[in-house]
């Protein structure tokens, strides 16, 4: 048998896909930018920052758990500020780039049509998946060092009475990117197993969401925090940061990344494109 | 060497057959004409041929290579156009033809421009915006801008309107005088008598005939149309002592007959009334086709032997 010769890297595809994701990417970075500088307006102000507690005093514990639990009753500057990469709203920025991204390329190709039109040219299928998870991994620290700049930023334009330990949210900020990168593997081993984009999202959501309630749940009743373990989320308590980096949870989440993007690669390759 | 060899190719959904034991070559610079029904299994040959699909068992090779699922073999060199042909509908028909082009090779032996002036195409539109016959014109750019020494083409013609069928039809040919070799799939049987020199016709997975063009017209039925001089017709047609003969057409004074064989025994029955004229319709292609077509149990002829 002879032996096969691999194709050049497909970079014409990898730039049409990257012009294709990059308006959506922007925007996103854009907000989740925007939202560190919010918060900073809001925290570096004692009165606002008192109208704030009280406010979040108000909330239900389940809300306060979503914000950031503990962190909260600190009262600390950097406590508050961490409230711009707990929250739910950057937290949905950040899940919608990690299941759309790898959905859209690879499931919404194959759904379209296209992806036999990019097959039937001299690319495989293994550079056709990197090419996907590229995009989604590097989109994904693209976006985690965009929330760091936010908060870099902020400390520059405002004035804080204690000092902003930046070391701390660039820790949390890569250990959090690593989570989002997590879920871009799950979602990129969705991609490359379902021919249909619903069905793609329909389980990388649902498996995002549970975790997410998972991790919530276990966080406000005391009877459930056996489950803290169970979820991914639990990998990137933010008070582990305040210490140093938390490299025993980056490691298993390197591990569960990597045995993701693994297995999907290994159904992508073995699947038949839907006829 | 073929530039296309299928050796006992067997694909199975389930339990449901998409081809069993295909066997046929393709030399370059041959046309070849792959025909059958809806269903009978030439999508899986061609997804098979192009690495799409994993096949269940026998081997294909490209140009002297074994096609790998997914691995991309030889397809720099192949130009394919599927049957049912979808493109990014936002992108411009150039920037389209222009990543498909890229993809395996470096773009400078592309003859996109002088494909888009003899198609008569406008490449700085939308595809999405073009009509379904514009559409069938950047599906065609896409499997020639790259000079390929395998054509796999799926329908090319579907969609165009005569001239541009006609141009289409030119382009095929002028690629298999180039040494290109080409694999034509179509419901078009006046295209594949066109431009073909062999075909093989599928049916429920399997190959029921290879042979060239020529010889699957002769192997169908005959036709012969007799004209009887006036009130000397006969009234009954004895079909039950004339064995493979029916009736295409009866009026007053012609019977138009169709019959496999030897013309010998109708001729001799008609020879018994005064008979003004013989004419001899040619049979075409999709009438020998529509034989096969019905014929459940045709014998298989996967035809292992028969590579010409």
């Amino acid at each position: 048998m002879s032996r096969v010769a691999r194709p050049p890297f497909p970079f014409a595809l990898l730039r049409f896909w990257l012009v294709r994701i990059l308006p959506a990417w922007c925007g996103i970075a854009l907000l989740i930018f925007l939202m560190q500088i919010a918060v900073s307006a809001i925290v570096h102000d004692n009165e606002k920052v008192k109208t704030m507690l009280a406010f979040i005093d108000m909330l239900p514990s389940i809300v306060k758990s979503a914000l950031g639990g503990e962190m909260l009753r600190m009262g600390n500057t950097a406590g508050l500020l961490a409230i711009g990469y707990n929250h739910p709203f950057v937290m949905f920025l950040f899940m919608l780039f990690a299941v759309g991204t790898p959905t859209g390329l690879l499931a919404g190709e194959v759904q379209r049509g296209t992806m036999e039109l990019i097959l039937s040219r001299s690319v495989t299928k293994a550079q056709v998946y990197l090419c996907a998870g590229i995009l989604t991994l590097v989109g994904m620290f693209a976006l985690v060092l965009v929330m760091f700049l936010g908060t870099v930023a902020a400390v520059n334009i405002f004035t804080f009475k204690d000092r902003v330990p930046l070391e701390v949210f660039f820790r949390i900020a890569i250990n959090g990117g690593l989570l989002a990168s997590t879920f871009g593997a799950f979602s990129l081993l969705c991609a490359g197993t379902f021919g249909r984009v619903y069905a793609a999202v329909s389980v990388a959501v649902a498996f995002l969401v549970v975790n997410y309630f998972v991790a919530i749940l276990s966080n406000w009743w005391p009877r459930t925090a056996f489950l803290k373990p169970a979820t991914l989320f639990y990998l990137v308590d933010s008070s582990n940061s305040w210490q140093g980096w938390p490299l025993r949870n980056m490691g298993i989440l390197v591990v569960i990344l990597l045995a993701a993007v693994s297995v999907g690669a290994v159904i992508w390759h073995r699947r038949d494109l839907p006829l | 060497m073929a530039a296309i060899e299928i050796e006992s190719l067997t694909k199975w959904y389930g339990r449901t057959r998409g081809v069993e034991d295909v066997t046929f070559a393709i030399e370059q610079g041959e046309i070849f004409g792959y025909l059958g029904p809806n269903g009978s299994g030439k999508t899986t040959t061609i997804r098979c041929l192009m690495g799409l699909l994993r096949p269940g068992g026998g081997q294909v090779r490209v140009l002297g290579e074994r096609v790998a699922p997914g691995r991309g073999t030889q397809h720099a060199r192949i130009g394919y156009l599927p049957g049912d042909f979808r493109i990014w509908g936002r992108a411009k028909a150039r920037r389209a033809l222009g990543l498909l082009a890229a993809l395996g090779s470096d773009g400078s032996a592309v003859r996109r421009g002088e494909l888009a002036a003899r198609l008569e195409l406008n490449l700085g539109r939308a595809v999405g915006d073009l009509s379904k016959g514009n559409r069938q014109k950047v599906a065609l750019i896409s499997a020639f801008q790259h000079r390929p020494d395998v054509l796999v083409l799926d329908e090319p013609t579907a969609g165009l309107d005569p001239l541009m069928r006609q141009a289409a039809l030119d382009l095929i040919r002028e690629a298999a005088a180039g040494g290109a070799a080409v694999l034509l799939s179509s419901h078009d049987l006046s295209e594949v008598s066109a431009v073909c020199s062999r075909a093989a016709i599928l049916r429920e997975g399997r190959l029921v005939e290879m042979a060239p063009i020529a010889q699957i017209v002769q192997q169908g039925e005959h036709r012969l149309k007799i004209w009887f001089r006036d009130g000397m017709r006969p009234r009954n047609v004895p079909l039950a002592q004339l064995p493979g003969v029916r009736i295409v057409e009866q009026e007053p004074g012609m019977l138009h007959v169709a019959y496999q064989g030897a013309a010998d025994a109708i001729l001799k029955w008609a020879a018994q009334f005064p008979v003004d004229r013989i004419a001899t319709p040619q049979t075409s292609l999709e009438e020998a086709f529509i034989q096969y077509y019905r014929q459940p149990n045709a014998d298989h002829k996967a035809a292992k032997g028969g590579r010409s």
